[in-house]
């Protein structure tokens, strides 16, 4: 079985831009295929990752999107599983290559997610909620999240102000990074003194709305050593997916467990442990979530989650020596929902090629990958990426 | 009356003539007794696990042996916020506080709760009740949603 290497990573901006969705996608594959042959003569497949037409009124971006890479009668198609859709895309490109179906595919996500205003991104996101009982209810992304936190501080030794510590630290990584949506720190006072968005989560607990694109080029190790050099390589060494229930009130409010599974799946296939783990991107769209993610991940023992903004050494006796989000995570790097699972491998690729500037991780060697979609573990998606040389 | 009216209602809908939109096993089913005020939810016959709305199989074990159950209405909050950054069609209500409730069958299900965020804690003993849809959210509903109601916690 092929090992799957990822050759060729690329973004667009990240944030509030006035580029449209397929404008986007052409910036991030722009950088993506620097120095390379155009996609046409290497790319035999493609996935787009893509939360909702309702922003730009557009389906079809599996075409469009080939269109604009100028493959055509190529099989495209878009993937769908809300915030969880960007990792999926890289998940079926990196099992075509396993199986041998393609050689080369390009996994891409975009999104467009300022079109329609914080209300537009409100309803649109709404739809990732059960129809019948939670989005009748009025429920919203933030609430949603919100009763998860409510329910880990209650049940834990953890306050608020814990939680804006993890916000604290993922903007002061996104700062290091210049991909990221937001390039200044935030101090603690700051994100307490935010407002209210969904008690006890305040606006600074919060991912942002993003426009963004991102691609990746997953392809077998003998196209990828044809294209770039070893060093230049990462391998996609385990994968791992679970759907859980879409209501959050049927899941367990504290632990998510498909993630977990996700993540477990992902880590028997590569054959490491957590402790093995020199970084992760979890997806903090919520500052609970990296708490919550931690655990789920065995980083940290069980309600320790939120001391991932702490260095290491200063843990809990049990917690890994990983380093989360080094991105800025969701938080700071900002959240295109259909690119963040790439966004995220665009990172963990960086950091094991040695290439990630003032925020390196010293000597990493392995990276997880934890995507989610719908509210938390209602879909998530993990990668173990390793270096390749 | 119709042969699937006589049906008695004791097992999850397995053949292809059970799936009619009067079994509360359907969204309307399950709607259409709401508005009657009487709340169903499906139990496993394998493991006992209560869900509302009922479905054709057993989220905690996989069985499709899953019967309509009565629900009981009284139930304690698990966790509780409120939104003030609503949908639009919420907008005039805001800030409105919602939880997560677990019936005492053990069901549990997400719902608007008729008291501010304030006077709300985890643990709170709530009961279930229902109402017509206002006319922002009629204006939101789909075609087959209009005669739905709309839950709402009240504290007890």
């Amino acid at each position: 079985m092929p090992e799957p290497r990822i050759v060729a990573v690329g973004t667009s901006p990240i944030g509030r831009t006035d580029l449209t969705g397929r404008d986007l996608f052409s910036a991030a594959l722009a950088e993506a295929f620097e120095g390379l042959p155009d996609p046409a003569e290497v790319v035999e497949a493609l996935y787009a990752g893509n939360q909702s037409e309702t922003y730009e009124h557009q389906i079809m971006q599996g075409t469009l999107l080939a269109e604009w890479a100028g493959l055509r009668n190529v099989p495209a198609e878009r993937v769908e599983g809300c915030a969880a859709a960007g990792a999926l895309a890289l998940r079926h490109a990196v099992e075509d290559v396993r199986r041998g179906t393609h050689d080369a595919v390009l996994a891409c996500g975009v999104e467009k997610m300022t079109a329609g205003g914080t209300a537009g991104a409100t309803d649109a996101l709404s739809a990732a909620f059960d129809r019948a009982l939670e989005q009748r209810s009025g429920i919203t992304a933030p609430s949603q999240y919100a009763l998860l936190a409510q329910r880990y501080l209650h049940e834990h030794d953890a306050t608020e102000a814990d939680l804006a510590r993890i916000a604290v630290k993922n903007h002061r990584n996104g700062a290091a990074n210049p991909r990221a949506q937001f390039d200044r720190e935030v101090d603690l006072d700051a994100v307490l003194e935010s407002e209210y968005v969904a008690p006890p989560l305040k606006l600074f607990d919060c991912a942002p709305v993003s426009d963004g694109a991102a691609a990746v080029l997953v392809a077998t190790p003998e196209v990828a050593d044809a294209l770039v050099a070893r060093e230049a390589q990462t391998v996609a060494a385990g994968v791992g997916a679970a759907a859980n229930n879409v209501a959050v009130a049927e899941r367990d409010l504290t632990f998510v467990e498909g993630a977990n599974v996700a993540s477990e799946t992902a880590y028997g296939e590569a054959g490491v442990d957590p402790a093995d783990v020199d970084l992760a991107e979890v997806h903090d769209a919520f500052t609970v979530c990296e708490a919550l993610l931690a655990e789920a991940a065995g980083f940290a023992p069980r309600g320790r989650g939120y001391e991932s903004a702490l260095d290491p050494g200063e843990r809990s006796e049990g917690w890994t020596d990983v380093r989360l989000s080094t991105s800025g995570g969701l938080k700071a790097r900002g959240h295109p929902i259909g690119a963040t699972g790439l966004a995220q491998a665009v990172e963990a690729h960086e950091q094991l090629t040695g290439r990630a500037g003032g925020r390196q991780v010293e000597g990493a060697d392995t990276a997880l990958l934890l995507n989610e979609g719908g509210v938390a573990d209602a879909v998530t998606v993990a990668h173990v990426l390793r270096r390749a040389a | 009356m119709d042969e699937s009216r006589k049906r008695p209602r004791d097992r999850g809908p397995l053949s292809r003539e059970d799936v009619t939109a009067d079994s509360p096993f359907t969204l309307p089913g399950f709607f259409a007794e709401l508005a009657e005020g009487r709340l169903t939810g499906a139990a496993c016959s394998d493991c006992g696990h209560a869900m509302v709305p009922p479905r054709p199989a057993c989220y905690a074990c996989g069985s499709r042996a899953v019967a309509v159950e009565k629900q009981p209405r009284a139930g304690e909050v698990v966790s509780y916020t409120a939104v003030h950054t609503p949908p639009p069609a919420f907008e005039a209500r805001a800030p409105y506080t919602v939880g997560v409730v677990e019936l005492a069958s053990g069901a549990r299900l997400t719902g608007r709760v008729d008291a501010d965020y304030d006077a709300v804690a985890i643990g709170d003993p709530v009961e279930l009740t229902v109402r017509d849809p206002g006319d922002a959210e009629l204006a939101a509903a789909l075609d087959h949603e209009t005669d739905w109601p709309i839950h709402v916690f009240e504290v007890r």
